[in-house]
């Protein structure tokens, strides 16, 4: 063999090799990522971790000295747990710190009655702990750490943005491919939707603040939002569906046409419905994109980590919890915790939307 | 047939309407943002007035609620976002690009069919979880070796922006690799080259428009992350950074970290920040318009 080809086999290997080792490094930092949050936010999750409150609920209750308490409690590793109430007890009459009736229920920790705190030697018999005369306060906390109201938000907002975003951005999508004829409005529309896709979260998040949150006045709500996100999905909605328009046989709206049914007719009876399994996969996207925002939501829908009464009332998806329990807590466990949920549904989307795609090519 | 033209039109019309509600939305977003965000460098402002070259080339950034003592510099944001992107796309175009390679030249179809869903994966974990990953996995990694006391670094940034451009790239590149078409390769062998001779010398030159538009595109995410970016930057009140130990303040962190509870002339610097972010993002869309453009020839060539 020549020198020349022995250079080149060297120079060859080297490159393979070099391929070889970016692609390691790629698979790589995912795996790190993947493993970093699994390791750190597994061990935090239980059934309890998506079924309660993220905060801790304190209540009060009343005592008399001549009540009957009519609960029982059981000794766990971290407290007290209250195990069964009677119709007519106390406790059903518990109050929060503002005075607002609270209803405990079973699961419920009783931490001290009067001044005298749980322990395992005076839990058997709580009606002894009673005072003789006079009353006193016991103290209830339903303890929080879970995730139950940020997936309600999540969800909430999830439902809200689709709904206001996907009628707007699949009729857009109708007008670009069934309507538009090339020209100005045409070309402006497609820049304007090339735009949005690459304007930042966080200057969404400064727009919706200054337009729904303020000018509009729906307060750092559920509904400002999902108003902001709406915008945010709406090139993804527009494109995925215009490929999916674009798919539809034209064959199809002749055929259409041809029977006597007007243009209306044919896109909303024959050219959406074959489009639908497009239109899904642009609403598993959404709802991937919807997952991860959080520079946007951060300041329109809040920090506020209960369930919102109302649309009107502030809510913190699982991502912008995340965030403030790692930035502003510390509590990486927490953060990692949410974010193998995250995760999880994300890798469920992606799986769906292959399924949905393999739909696609049908015709 | 008069009320069903009459119809038709409506119809249309409504089509129209959503097709403009994109349009609307930028020029609301534009003008809300300039609108806010250039108040200060007007006179007669209410909240007070602001020098445009003060703001643009100052080295601090100090809010202060009594303007004269208030100092509002952004340069040093500009350039902190300026060297955390650049810093990210070198290491992650060479990464991103020869990853791609090996998925649209080399892998055998087993392993495509598990590298595409993990990049897919990787590009869709939220940025929060790369700041989670950042703050507990590299932060405490560099400062162990950092002369400095804390980990939040320019590096930190440069590494977590890295991973989370990594998979646009990837992406994009792979379409721009395999739109190459066969004849070229089948051409580069019959005249006696190897494969990994073609891919270098032939492929990734003919592919170079749409592997351009991806590392535009990375670098648009680059300049526009904030969520990841705030929890490892360390957000420095001023000063250039001279050393990728230091702490940095991109402009994005600038604008989240304090619009929560800023106020008055405070704010409105803050939307001046989303105004200059604004111009950055406005200008890699131009760019990217303008090859995709190019894309569009190179394909009908083909």
């Amino acid at each position: 063999m020549s020198n020349f080809k022995i250079k080149n086999r060297v120079k060859d290997g080297a490159l393979r090799g070099l391929i070889y080792l970016c692609t390691g490094l790629t698979v790589g930092s995912l795996l790190l990522i993947l493993g970093y949050i699994f390791v750190k936010g597994v061990p935090g999750l239980s059934v309890d971790f998506f079924i309660r409150d993220f905060n801790d609920k304190t209540a009060y209750v009343t005592l008399q000295e001549t009540d009957d308490l009519g609960v029982q409690v059981e000794a766990r590793d971290d407290g007290f747990y209250i195990t069964s109430m009677e119709k007519g007890s106390p406790f059903a009459s518990a109050v929060n710190q503002n005075g607002d009736r609270q209803k405990l229920t079973k699961g419920d920790q009783i931490v001290s009655i009067g001044d005298t705190k749980l322990t395992a030697e005076n839990c058997g018999d709580l009606n002894a702990l009673l005072p003789d005369t006079g009353q006193v306060q016991a103290k209830v906390v339903r303890v929080g750490g879970g995730i139950f109201p940020l997936l309600v938000t999540t969800l909430m907002i999830i439902g809200l943005s689709l709904l206001i975003a996907l009628p707007i951005g699949i009729s857009a999508a109708v007008y670009l491919n069934e309507y538009a004829k090339p020209g100005k409005i045409l070309r402006s529309i497609r820049f304007c939707i090339e735009i949005l896709a690459g304007i930042p979260s966080i200057i969404y998040g400064l727009f919706g603040m200054l337009l729904f949150v303020r000018f509009m006045g729906m307060g750092f709500s559920v509904l400002a939002g999902a108003c902001t996100v709406a915008i945010i999905l709406l090139p993804t909605i527009i494109r995925t569906t215009e490929e999916t328009l674009k798919t539809v046989p034209e064959s199809y709206r002749e055929g259409s046409l041809g029977l006597g049914a007007t243009k209306i007719q044919t896109i909303v009876k024959i050219v959406i419905p074959a489009s639908a399994p497009g239109i899904l996969t642009a609403v598993i996207l959404c709802i991937g994109r919807i997952i991860g925002e959080s520079a946007a939501l951060l300041f329109t829908s809040g920090t506020q980590a209960r369930i919102p009464g109302n649309l009107l009332e502030s809510g913190a998806s699982l991502t912008v919890q995340a965030y403030l329990a790692a930035k502003e807590k510390g509590d990486l466990s927490m953060a990692c915790s949410i974010g193998v949920v995250v995760i999880l549904v994300v890798i469920l989307l992606n799986f769906l939307s292959r399924k949905v795609g393999k739909l696609m090519t049908k015709f | 047939m008069g009320q069903q033209h009459r119809n038709e039109k409506i119809a249309k019309i409504f089509f129209l309407i959503t097709g403009l509600i994109a349009v609307a939305s930028v020029l609301l977003i534009t003008f809300f943002v300039f609108f806010q965000g250039l108040q200060p460098f007007f006179p007669f402002n209410k909240e007070g007035r602001y020098s445009f070259w003060k703001f643009i080339s100052g080295l601090q950034w100090k809010p202060n609620d009594e303007v004269a003592k208030a100092s509002y510099g952004i340069l040093y944001m500009i350039v902190g976002s300026l060297f955390s992107t650049l810093g990210a796309v070198i290491l992650a175009v060479p990464i991103g690009i020869l990853t791609a390679v090996y998925i649209a030249e080399l892998a055998p179809r087993f392993v495509v069919k598990i590298l595409q869903p993990a990049v897919e994966l990787l590009s869709g974990i939220p940025s929060v979880l790369f700041g989670v990953f950042g703050l507990g996995f590299i932060v405490p990694i560099i400062m162990k070796t950092s002369p400095y006391a804390r980990g939040q670094s320019l590096l930190a940034v440069i590494l977590v922006l890295a991973v989370m451009i990594l998979p646009i790239i990837v992406s994009l590149s792979v379409t721009a690799l395999q739109a190459v078409p066969h004849a070229y390769r089948e051409g580069s062998y019959a005249l006696g080259a190897s494969k990994i001779h073609t891919i270098f010398h032939l492929v990734i030159p003919a592919a170079r428009s749409g592997l351009l538009a991806g590392i535009v595109l990375g670098t648009g995410r680059g300049i526009g992350e904030t969520m990841a970016v705030m929890m490892v930057a360390g957000n420095s009140g001023g000063g250039i950074p001279t050393s990728l130990w230091q702490q940095i303040r991109p402009l994005t962190v600038n604008i989240a970290m304090e619009m929560g509870y800023s106020s008055g002339l405070h704010q409105e610097m803050l939307f001046a920040t989303a105004v200059i972010l604004f111009l950055f993002i406005f200008g890699i869309n131009l760019i990217l318009t303008k090859i995709t453009a190019k894309l569009g020839d190179v394909d009908v060539k083909f």
